[in-house]
């Protein structure tokens, strides 16, 4: 059974500027099923499709031609939602809570009871090493524990499936490695992770399958024994599948 | 659900309209249109406020600055040589015009107007209390200071002190007219008389602005009437 | 209702954690200060003028205060991006601009509820004391700044521009003291549709004079039953707001 499927999604955004409308396309007839239980990566250039995907299943965006399913239900549908944990590529926290308060906040929209939320809330903070700095303002945190602050909500409830949104984009190799246990940890769990990255040395060394985006479109899936052993074999799919749509040129030193 | 969600939001717009209405129906507050507030320099103060709902605080501020006006502290305002107090019934109607219940505005300057050495114009006053009167009805001080106009005309003196002493104790009644009457008295040569409204003005804690002209006064009577002052120093 | 009160508890906190919300209670103590000061030159109107100047110091600030908030409530969420993890847990968008909007109110609520303290401390030291009439007051005060944040509310997700919603709502709540002078001005009129369209926008547009108990008690106060249908408008009014913001806010994407 699917954790996620796409089937013939389009997201065009339209942009009106002083009468004049413009139109980009954020993602073409996108086609992918996502099995339950499997880590899949999603990877891409900037631009290429990669939010926009992820915020399609989360219902914040709305295809334009499509339907995308999450855990057997049509998106947007918000009682789903109670069994994804999601994280974007930035804490995009209220700052003026504490650590404690943050997660309590979000325990609590996730419809944990409040009999077990204070529980949950302080395992899950430890959990995500932030055991000691829980009662400080989020305003005080740094950056890396802000990310772990923003990790503890996307799995405080227990989620089926989780979402990842650049997890590792702009941490330390310290904090990167324990992203990457955290992900093999929750596929010995049993659960799906969807997470999109432009670090192929982490997608190929955790995923089951990655599929590359392009300008929208999705260019390539390709399966783990694929690029499995066999050394540079996923950069290269990589590099011969995405086209640059940002005007930039390639750096060439010769 | 757009439909639904929409034809809640006319069902409740319904319902304030319709409460609205009840509220109309059950009071309607007496203040003048915006119209009627055309005092020269605080035409702009005024309709700002009411323009921001604040009708009463209007009214206060503008009975600051008659307060100020009659106190000769107003460059704005300054009265042409032999005519006091000359912009006082405008000050006071403007008062009056923002904020009707605020009839002490009036009562003070028609008893300038109409009592205080000096000024004497009771027909200005007379017109002044007959708008206060359009405006406020239920305030009974208007018909009896106008009543005691009446009197003033007539030339008896006698009655109109009566009168007017019948409202000294009555919560509306401005200090200043407090002291009019007990100069009135005086200049009588009622000095008993004015010798005991100057003592129930200085022991009223509201007249506590006049406390310390009684002091002088009551120091003053006493000597006129030939008994010691030494209750004045207290 | 999880939603709603775990919403509505974490918009209080921030509000009340902002330093713009204890730097406006801090100046309306000042003003309510300068007001007392004020009316020491009202003579034989002194209480009067504590009085009506306290309270207009009150509903000033809380105006000025719910417009500031409203307009900015989500706005500042959506430029954040702290909406993005609100909106991937299960949480009606209803519910969560329910939450919000009652939080808001509940702060303004808390600054006005210090501020009144402390006048009517000053005025029963200078021997009024009304408090039935004094509640009424600010009971209907309360009712205008939550008709008001309504309205803001809903500018702000119509119109998506902080500075533009904060001009359409200050130029309502000018409007809105202004009701009984367009009637006027529909009876003076001769043309039938001149008069239809006046009346139709006066009773359209929240009659904020309405609630200006605090200016019209010196004349007659109105009863019992008066107050029980200002409650009935003002929350009508701020219901049917609230039911169009909802409907807008459930179109956007984010």
């Amino acid at each position: 059974m699917n954790a996620i499927r796409f089937q013939r999604v389009s997201k065009i955004y339209r942009r009106s500027h002083l009468g004049r409308t413009t139109e980009t396309a954020g993602l073409l007839d996108l086609d992918l099923d996502i099995p339950r239980g499997e880590v899949f990566g999603l990877l891409g250039l900037n631009g290429s499709g990669k939010t926009t995907a992820i915020k399609l299943l989360m219902g914040l965006h709305l295809p334009t031609k499509g339907e995308v399913e999450t855990l057997g239900r049509r998106a947007p549908d918000v009682a789903v939602l109670a069994r994804i944990g999601y994280a974007p590529e930035a804490a995009y926290l209220n700052k003026t809570l504490t650590g404690r308060e943050n997660l309590r906040l979000f325990a609590a929209l996730s419809g944990i009871p409040s009999a077990e939320r204070e529980r949950r809330v302080s395992e899950m903070l430890e959990k995500v090493g932030l055991g000691k700095a829980m009662d400080m303002r989020l305003s005080e945190y740094s950056k890396g524990m802000l990310q772990r602050a923003s990790l503890a909500q996307a799995l405080v409830h227990g989620p089926e499936l989780v979402i990842l949104d650049e997890p590792v984009t702009g941490l330390d190799p310290l904090a990167i490695k324990e992203v990457r246990v955290l992900i093999l940890w929750l596929k010995s769990k049993g659960k799906t992770v969807l997470f999109s990255s432009h670090d192929i040395s982490e997608v190929e060394r955790v995923c089951d399958r990655i599929g590359i985006l392009s300008g929208g479109r999705l260019v390539k899936v390709m399966k783990q024994d694929e690029w499995r052993g066999k050394a540079d074999a996923l950069e290269a799919a990589f590099t011969a599948a995405v086209v640059r749509t940002d005007g930039v040129g390639p750096i060439r030193m010769e | 659900m757009a439909l639904r969600r929409l034809a809640l939001m006319a069902a409740l717009l319904a319902a304030a309209l319709h409460a609205g209405s009840r509220m109309r129906r059950l009071h309607e507050p007496r203040f003048p249109r915006l119209a009627e507030l055309k005092v020269g320099p605080f035409a702009f103060q005024d309709a700002a406020l009411a323009a921001a709902g604040l009708r009463a605080p209007a009214a206060d501020l503008a009975w600051i600055e008659l307060l100020q006006y009659s106190a000769g502290g107003m460059p704005e305002l300054v009265d042409r040589p032999g005519h006091p107090y000359e912009h006082l019934a405008t000050l006071s109607l403007r008062v009056t015009r923002l904020d009707p219940s605020m009839h002490r505005a009036v009562l003070f300057a028609a008893g300038i107007l109409a009592w205080f050495r000096g000024v004497e114009r009771p027909d200005e006053a007379a017109e002044l209390l007959e708008e206060g009167m359009r405006r406020f009805p239920e305030q009974p001080l208007y018909a009896l200071y106008l009543a005691a106009i009446a009197y003033q005309r007539r030339g008896e003196a006698d009655r109109m002190i009566v009168l007017l002493e019948s409202s000294f104790d009555r919560p509306e009644t401005p200090s200043t007219m407090r002291t009019i009457l007990a100069n009135l008295r005086q200049s009588r040569g009622e000095y008993r008389e004015a010798l005991a409204l100057w003592e129930r003005i200085r022991s009223d804690e509201r007249d506590r602005s006049e406390h310390a002209r009684a002091r002088i006064k009551i120091a003053e009577l006493r000597t006129l009437l030939g008994s010691p002052p030494h209750d004045a120093q207290r | 209702m999880q939603t709603i009160s775990a919403v509505f508890a974490y918009t209080l906190k921030e509000h009340v954690r902002h330093k713009a919300w204890l730097s406006s209670a801090l100046f309306g103590l000042v003003l309510l200060g300068g007001s007392l000061i004020v009316s020491a030159l009202g003579q034989d109107e002194r209480a009067r003028l504590m009085l009506d100047l306290g309270l207009a110091a009150i509903e000033v600030i809380a105006l000025v205060g719910i417009v500031f908030l409203t307009v900015n409530l989500i706005l500042q969420e959506v430029e954040s991006r702290a909406i993005f993890l609100i909106l991937t847990h299960p949480v009606r968008r209803a519910d969560y601009l329910l939450g919000r909007f009652l939080g808001t109110v509940a702060a303004v609520a808390l600054g006005m509820a210090g501020m009144a303290l402390m006048h009517a401390a000053f005025l029963s030291l200078y021997g009024w004391w009304e408090p039935g009439r004094y509640a009424a007051a600010l009971g209907c005060m309360l009712g205008k700044t939550a008709v008001m944040g309504a309205l803001s509310l809903l500018l702000s997700i119509a119109l998506t521009s902080e500075a533009a919603a904060m001009a359409f709502a200050v130029f309502l709540w000018t409007l809105g003291h202004f009701s009984s002078e367009m009637r006027f001005l529909a009876d003076r009129s001769g043309s039938a549709f001149l008069k239809t369209a006046i009346v139709a926008f006066s009773h359209a547009a929240p009659d904020f004079a309405r609630f200006n108990y605090r200016d019209f008690w010196h004349q007659t106060a109105p009863g019992g039953d008066w107050l029980a249908w200002t409650a009935v408008y003002a929350l009508a009014y701020t219901a049917a707001c609230l039911t169009l913001a909802v409907q807008l806010f459930e179109q956007k994407e984010f």
